[in-house]
């Protein structure tokens, strides 16, 4: 059997890396006695699969993995059983079983949102998303592997919003993940000061969202399973 | 966060008694300069507190030259790293460890040792400084001395002969011992273990579960430390083990279990403790680990078997590299055995192995180091012979240090000269893809200067810390320079503690630490090295008299093979 489960992993646990996560759940499945299917070889490993990396230095309100199991399990008893046994920063938010042929989370997301809270005061958010969606290309030097090169972000940036409150002021970027344009969140950070947003001004930068895009429409990996 | 001590006293005291407890570990470098120049002070991990907001600071001495780290760590607390500048105001400064058999190269910056199995005196000693809280230093102290396996050092006196050699050591007040005994814990089958250890998100060295399967070895090797210091040897039952085996993994969800001792292929119940795991934990992915082996074909069985997974390298230590120097140092294993043991691992698939040497031991020879080039030749011939592949034989050569306790505490340590001249010897001679690599002879000797040391190296040590030694365990952070002007300015010849051969009648500045066992052991243990004759295992032909049995009323607690 497998199941795709959507979980939160809090700010206080933003700083590690996708290979702890792969750990902390490895080990979260073992102290929930979860029975796990395991990769046949010398070296087996828990079949579990996580969807795009989660940056070092941010944290994520839906983030998704896959896990083979081997033998069928109530899927609230999955998540009652695993949000026991983790640690408190996070908790499966929801679970489906999904069919052997289900592409894996790695195919299938292509775009990701990020949200940035910023301190309130600072600039006029709605001209400057205005601005910044009729600009033609949107050029930064790459970070990731081809590091350096001239990279436009503009084709991969598909929505903006933006929201006031008395307290802080919100940027959701819904931007291109994956094969065709990777829009690193790093590079979105580079974008915002080119684009008048005050570095100091920034609290907090997590990933709100992971999406299966298509067309104009936002799917959730828990919506769209085949 | 690998060591198990500190796992093991920090569940007893967080655990088993009123006390609390937090971790505290150096800082690298580069944090450190940031906690500098803002200004935080060294605080725990748990709360956040700086450490003069506790009563008590305990340090474990693994390592002799972490006491660099620890004058560091105290400072950037705000802790004054004398112990005579420290006050009422400030927490008590203890340390624990295998280091501390000698405490007195460090005796001026503690206010106490304690001295043997942690889990066994600790509780007391918070007990008693919470009762005496009030009373002045001075009078608490003590009363700390007086339990058993506390040293208060600033309670003693120390005197020196003309030639500096070390005279005699008297308690200054007439409560305090004369000899510190060490504590033993008489059956580690019902001592306290974690069946909860921390378990950090980020990797650690030895991330898994942990089981102490025994404590102390009686091997002999005669160039061991802890086989001496931690003697008897005492095992825990296999139904405990398994118990404290399922305790962990569910509270931990480890994906491996280590069976740690100071020997544990000699573990009498290795056997079974290890299929009886692997049949329990194989199928949910759960392996399990032994981190030495001995040089022997069994070893290499009982490896295959729980080393179903990957067969990395294979690492042994004959230590050294003729049979006539392995019987000088008590090191019981014959060129056959460890042909037949690597031939073993070649046949049953392992492509790499490592073999363990020292350089530097008594009576050694250009003989024994050409010896030991001539066995890795013959490994390496086993190898391509029995291998699918070409095999990898690596060597790792350390400097014999000689160290207080062991029956080798009398000889000289070779000069990082002489040391530097046989890993030459070494190299010219050494034969294509077997790779030979060696420690840093300065370390070596720094560790030597430590191991024998006595009070008047705590200048020293000071003036080394105050020109910024640190981390000198570390190659990229040692400076030698700065230890030898250290030494200099504080008028120390380094090579009084090293490069000295002791006679039999000279009084050592450990010898009133009490570890049980009796110099006259240790003195006969060294003629008979000089005789090149080997002494048995107690364990398998019966008490070869080293005398920690009737001393401290305690016996060998062998329980694995029932
Ligand atoms: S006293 Fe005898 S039996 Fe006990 S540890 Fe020493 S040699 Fe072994």
């Amino acid at each position: 059997m497998r199941l795709r489960a959507e979980y939160r992993i809090g700010p206080e646990l933003k700083f590690l890396a996708n290979l702890d996560m792969m750990n902390v759940i490895g080990r979260t499945l073992r102290r929930a006695a979860i029975p796990y299917a395991l990769s046949e070889g010398f070296n087996p490993h828990i079949k579990l699969s996580l969807g795009t990396v989660l940056p070092v230095g941010l944290w994520g309100e839906k983030e998704y993995f896959d896990l083979e199991l081997t033998m069928p399990v109530e899927t609230a008893s999955f998540i009652v059983a695993m949000n026991n046994a983790f640690p408190s920063a996070i908790t499966i938010k929801n679970c489906i079983p999904i069919d052997n042929r289900t592409p894996s989370l790695m195919k299938v997301i292509n775009s990701a949102s990020y949200t940035f809270k910023l301190c309130s005061g600072g600039i006029n958010l709605d001209s400057w998303r205005e601005e910044f969606l009729s600009r033609k290309s949107l050029v930064v030097k790459s970070r990731g592997k081809k590091k350096d090169l001239d990279k436009d972000l503009r084709p991969g940036i598909f929505r903006i919003d933006v929201n006031n409150s008395q307290d802080f002021d919100i940027i959701n970027m819904w931007v291109s993940s994956g094969e065709t344009i990777n829009v690193r969140y790093d590079e979105l950070n580079d974008i915002l000061m080119a684009t008048g947003i005050d570095k100091q001004n920034i609290q907090d930068v997590y990933r709100s969202g992971n999406y299966i895009k298509h067309g104009a429409e936002f799917f959730s990996p828990l919506e769209q399973v085949n | 966060m690998s060591h198990i001590g500190g796992k093991i006293l920090y569940g007893l005291v967080n655990e088993t008694s009123n006390h609390l407890i937090e971790r505290v570990f150096a800082p690298w470098p580069d944090m450190e300069d940031i906690m500098r120049k803002e200004r935080i002070p060294l605080f725990s991990l748990e709360s956040f507190r700086p450490l003069t907001d506790f009563d008590v600071v305990g340090f474990s001495l693994q390592y002799e030259l972490s006491i660099t780290n620890v004058l560091n760590m105290l400072d950037m607390a705000g802790i004054p790293v004398w112990s005579e500048d420290r006050d009422e105001k400030y927490p008590l400064v203890i340390a624990g460890g295998p280091v501390v058999f000698n405490p007195e190269p460090y005796a001026d910056f503690f206010d106490a040792f304690l001295i043997g199995d942690g889990e066994e005196v600790l509780l007391e000693f918070l007990d008693c400084y919470d009762q005496n809280q009030d009373i002045p230093r001075q009078d608490l102290l003590i009363k700390l001395a007086q339990i058993e396996g506390v040293y208060v050092p600033s309670l003693y006196t120390v005197e020196y002969n003309a030639d500096n050699t070390f005279r005699a050591i008297e308690p200054r007040y007439p409560e305090v011992p004369t000899r510190v005994k060490k504590r033993v814990i008489k059956s580690l089958d019902t001592a306290y273990y974690p069946d909860k250890p921390i378990l950090p998100y980020m990797e650690i060295i030895h991330d898994r579960a942990v089981l102490e399967v025994m404590r102390g070895c009686q091997r002999g090797c005669r160039f061991c430390h802890a086989g001496i210091v931690y003697r008897p040897v005492r095992e825990r039952s296999i139904d405990t083990l398994k118990r404290q085996a399922r305790a962990q993994l569910e509270n931990t969800g480890y994906e491996e279990i280590s069976l740690a001792s100071l020997s544990t292929l000699d573990y009498t119940g290795v056997n079974k403790l290890v299929k009886e795991l692997v049949e329990e934990y194989g199928d949910k992915g759960i392996g399990v680990s032994l981190p030495s082996l001995r040089v022997d074909a069994f070893s290499i069985d009982l490896a295959n078997e729980v080393q179903k997974v990957r067969k990395t390298t294979l690492t042994l230590a004959p230590e050294a590299g003729t049979q006539r120097l392995r019987d000088v140092i008590n090191k019981n294993v014959t060129d056959e055995q460890l042909f037949r043991a690597v031939e073993a691992a070649f046949k049953s698939g392992w492509l790499s192995v490592k073999l363990y040497f020292m350089i530097g031991l008594p009576s050694e020879t250009l003989e024994d180091l050409d010896g030991i080039l001539e066995l890795l030749q013959k490994v390496k011939a086993i190898g391509d012979n029995y291998a699918r592949k070409p095999v990898e034989v690596r060597a790792s050569l350390a400097s014999f240090v000689p160290k207080a306790h062991t029956p080798f505490q009398w000889y000289a340590q070779d000069s990082s000269a002489e040391v530097e001249e046989k890993q030459h010897h070494m190299m010219k001679s050494r034969k294509k893809r077997i790779k030979v690599s060696f420690h840093d002879s300065q370390t070596s000797y720094l560790e030597g200067v430590m191991a024998r040391g006595d009070r008047q190296l705590s200048k020293a040590i000071f003036r080394a810390w105050s020109k910024g030694c640190k981390f000198d365990g570390w190659s990229e952070y040692f400076r030698s320079d700065w230890w030898a002007e250290a030494m200099q300015e504080s008028g120390i010849d380094p090579d009084f503690y090293t490069h000295r051969s002791r006679s039999y009648d000279e009084v050592f500045p450990w010898d009133f630490i009490d570890i049980g066992v009796n110099k006259d052991f240790l003195q006969r243990e060294n003629e008979k090295a000089l005789q090149v004759t080997t002494s048995p295992d107690c364990r398998v032909e019966g008490c070869s008299g080293c005398g920690i049995c009737p001393n401290f009323e305690v016996d060998l607690d062998i329980r694995g093979a029932n």
